[in-house]
């Protein structure tokens, strides 16, 4: 690890083309790899496959990956500083043990707890481009957004690297974790992540009665999540079924009555604090519709282990199927 | 025999609230059902109070600024109201009741604001000056919400807003009494006040030579409309086009005299809010619509056809 602290500088070159300006201002303080980048580019990317899986392509120690939002990424060499904009991927890399090549954080990324000795460099939806590249990363991890495909064109035009991931779903994880692996010089353990996942989404949930529950996100207006949120799909490897599972989005705001009818045995709902109080609504008196909120059936579930897809699905699984066995 | 048009259509538009929502309830088991006796007939009363409330309000302030634009969220309460909300997500204040209280603090604070900034002149409340301070300090409020919404943890936030667009979730027997016992006192005034607001549509200068008190009716208007549109939005968030099409409407029917005008608002606001609220619940279930925007889907386009045939003839 002696090999990061020593900062390769290159002398002050004058690269020709759009952005000489940019690039110049930038030159004394761009490590070698960014500069390269633009080289290769030039070159001409290979590897540009529609693919699903990450099409990687190493060319004298150089890697091209193409990320999740279609663009083809070239890395001089396993990126050294990475500032990553995701709570999601900023987990990822610490399990990937890259933990110590991230140089910036966002406010929001606070697992695993060594992540929060990283400096924040703000938000990460519409980042702080300067506080980013003041880092001097030599890759950027963006969450897979519109206004963060914006973010990563501006970080183009000062030669800064970045990829967009998506990790909304579990099969997300695997398929980020072989493209963070191999983009930060840990493949083997990418690998070894993504096939652990998808041991986990391959095993089938126990046979016994499913429970029925809801995962309540906000309560006024009641906002639940539906089947297009990975919670649904961690309630299915559980043996739990979401009773708001015919509801396509990740989450939706229904009425109450609406929760009433369906009456989950179960209300799941996802809070750090502990011990968790009773949600706030369990003394409103319209809730007292809900047979569950009557009867306080609350399963309080840490969201920082369960709050997003990550590593630590299969561990989450077990937990959830653990807790539903009281209600069995 | 408009009246008995109004009030049928009124008891056709809670009969439909309760009979309708998105879970099965046979008509056997009507008086029986848990859901239509704890969530859909206090919600359907607690919606039309709301309605008729912000009918009010808004023909109160239209007469009261003289301009056919004024609706009650014009001057402020709306802003005021989405600070405190936010706020009080933000700082996570807890208990039941926290957000329509902050809500309702919010607003009243935005009032006295406005109230305060609209006698910068003097002793009499400009309504050229009230408008602008209403929207200075509807504007001022949406910026701080803003910042705080931007600092702060997106998903809690983003939740905050939705109530804030509206909203009748949170309706509930205990929500209805306090609605009930603290509505009619603001609501009395602005029907007493019918008459000065008559003769405050013909300018200042008229309505003082005709024996109106136009300083303490514009003051008392002013409050009265302010402190109904806060508990409205307490309880149910920003909820549009109400208070500004409702009382145009009635207006089309009952002329324009107050003491007719008012109380028609206040039915044809609760019929508007009620049909709005169901149609939120039932079109598009399991799913439900923020119920401003049924209101603004319903009541827009209705409101362009009279507004055509009005200027026509």
């Amino acid at each position: 690890m002696a090999l990061r602290t020593r900062r390769r500088r290159s002398p002050i070159s004058a690269p020709s083309g759009v952005g000489v300006f940019v690039m110049r201002c930038w030159a004394h303080r761009t490590p070698l790899a960014a500069r390269l980048l633009v080289s290769v580019a030039l070159l001409g990317a290979c590897g540009r496959t529609g693919d699903r899986r990450v099409a990687v392509t190493r060319a004298a120690g150089a890697i091209t990956v193409t990320d999740d939002a279609g663009r083809v990424v070239t890395l001089p060499a396993p990126a050294r500083r990475v500032v990553s904009l995701a709570p999601s991927s900023t987990e990822l890399l610490f399990a990937l043990g890259a933990g110590e090549q991230v140089v910036g954080r966002t406010t929001w990324c606070k697992y695993p707890p060594a992540a929060l000795a990283v400096p924040v460099v703000g938000d990460g939806l519409n980042p702080n481009l300067e506080a980013v590249a003041a880092r001097r990363p030599d890759l950027v991890v963006l969450y897979r957004s519109p206004l963060n495909e914006t973010a990563a064109a501006q970080l183009a035009r000062i030669a800064i690297p970045a990829v967009l991931v998506k990790q909304d779903r579990l099969e997300d994880v695997a398929r980020a974790a072989r493209l963070l692996g191999t983009l930060t010089g840990h493949a083997a353990a990418g690998d070894s992540i993504a096939t652990a996942v998808d041991t986990a989404l391959r095993t089938a949930p126990p046979s016994s009665r499913h429970v029925r529950l809801a995962f309540l996100v906000w309560d006024n207006p009641p906002m639940v999540i539906g089947r297009g949120s990975y919670l649904d799909q961690l309630a299915g490897l559980a043996g739990a079924v979401n009773v708001f599972r015919d509801i396509a989005a990740a989450s939706a705001t229904v009425s109450l009555e609406t929760i009433a009818a369906r009456d989950p045995e179960v209300i799941v709902v996802l809070d750090d604090s502990t011990p968790a109080p009773a949600p706030a609504y369990t003394a409103r008196p319209e809730w007292q519709a809900v047979r569950a909120v009557r009867q306080r059936r609350f399963l309080q579930l840490p969201a920082a282990v369960f709050g997003r897809p990550s590593p630590r699905t299969a561990e989450a699984v077990a937990e959830l199927r653990r807790r539903l066995e009281a209600w069995r | 025999m408009k009246w008995l048009g109004l009030v049928g259509l009124a008891l056709v538009a809670l009969a439909l609230a309760v009979l309708l929502g998105p879970a099965h309830v046979p008509l056997a088991e009507l008086g029986t059902s848990e859901i239509v006796r704890n969530l859909r007939v206090p919600r359907a009363l607690l919606g039309f109070v709301v309605g008729g409330s912000l009918a009010v309000a808004g023909a109160g302030l239209q007469a009261l600024v003289r301009n056919p634009l004024a609706d009650p969220f014009l001057l402020g309460l709306s802003g005021g109201a989405g600070l405190g909300a936010v706020a009080a997500i933000a700082w996570h204040l807890g208990g039941p009741w926290a957000l329509p209280l902050a809500a309702f603090a919010g607003a009243l604070a935005a009032m006295a604001l406005v109230f305060r900034l609209g006698l910068v002149g003097g002793a009499e409340l400009d309504p050229r000056v009230l408008l602008l301070a209403g929207v200075a300090v509807g504007a001022f409020a949406g910026a701080v919400t803003t910042a705080i919404v931007s600092l702060s943890e997106a998903a809690q936030l983003r939740n905050a807003f939705l109530w804030l667009w509206g909203g009748l979730s949170g309706a509930s027997w205990e929500a209805l009494l306090i609605v009930c016992l603290y509505v009619p006192v603001p609501l009395v005034t602005l029907f007493a006040a019918a008459r000065p607001l008559d003769l405050l549509a013909l300018g200042e200068e008229p309505a003082r030579y005709l024996g109106a008190d136009v300083t303490a009716v514009k003051r008392r208007v002013y409050i009265a409309a302010s402190l109904l549109t806060a508990a409205a939005v307490a309880v149910s968030g920003v909820i549009g086009f109400v208070g500004l099409m409702v009382p145009h409407l009635c207006r089309g029917v009952w002329g324009q005299r107050h003491r007719a005008l008012l109380p028609a608002s206040f039915l044809g606001g609760g019929v508007l809010l009620v049909l709005a609220d169901t149609a939120a619940r039932v079109v598009v279930a399991p799913h439900e619509l923020p119920v401003g925007i049924v209101t603004a889907l319903l009541g827009v386009p209705l409101f362009a056809v009279l507004l055509r045939r009005w200027t026509v003839t």
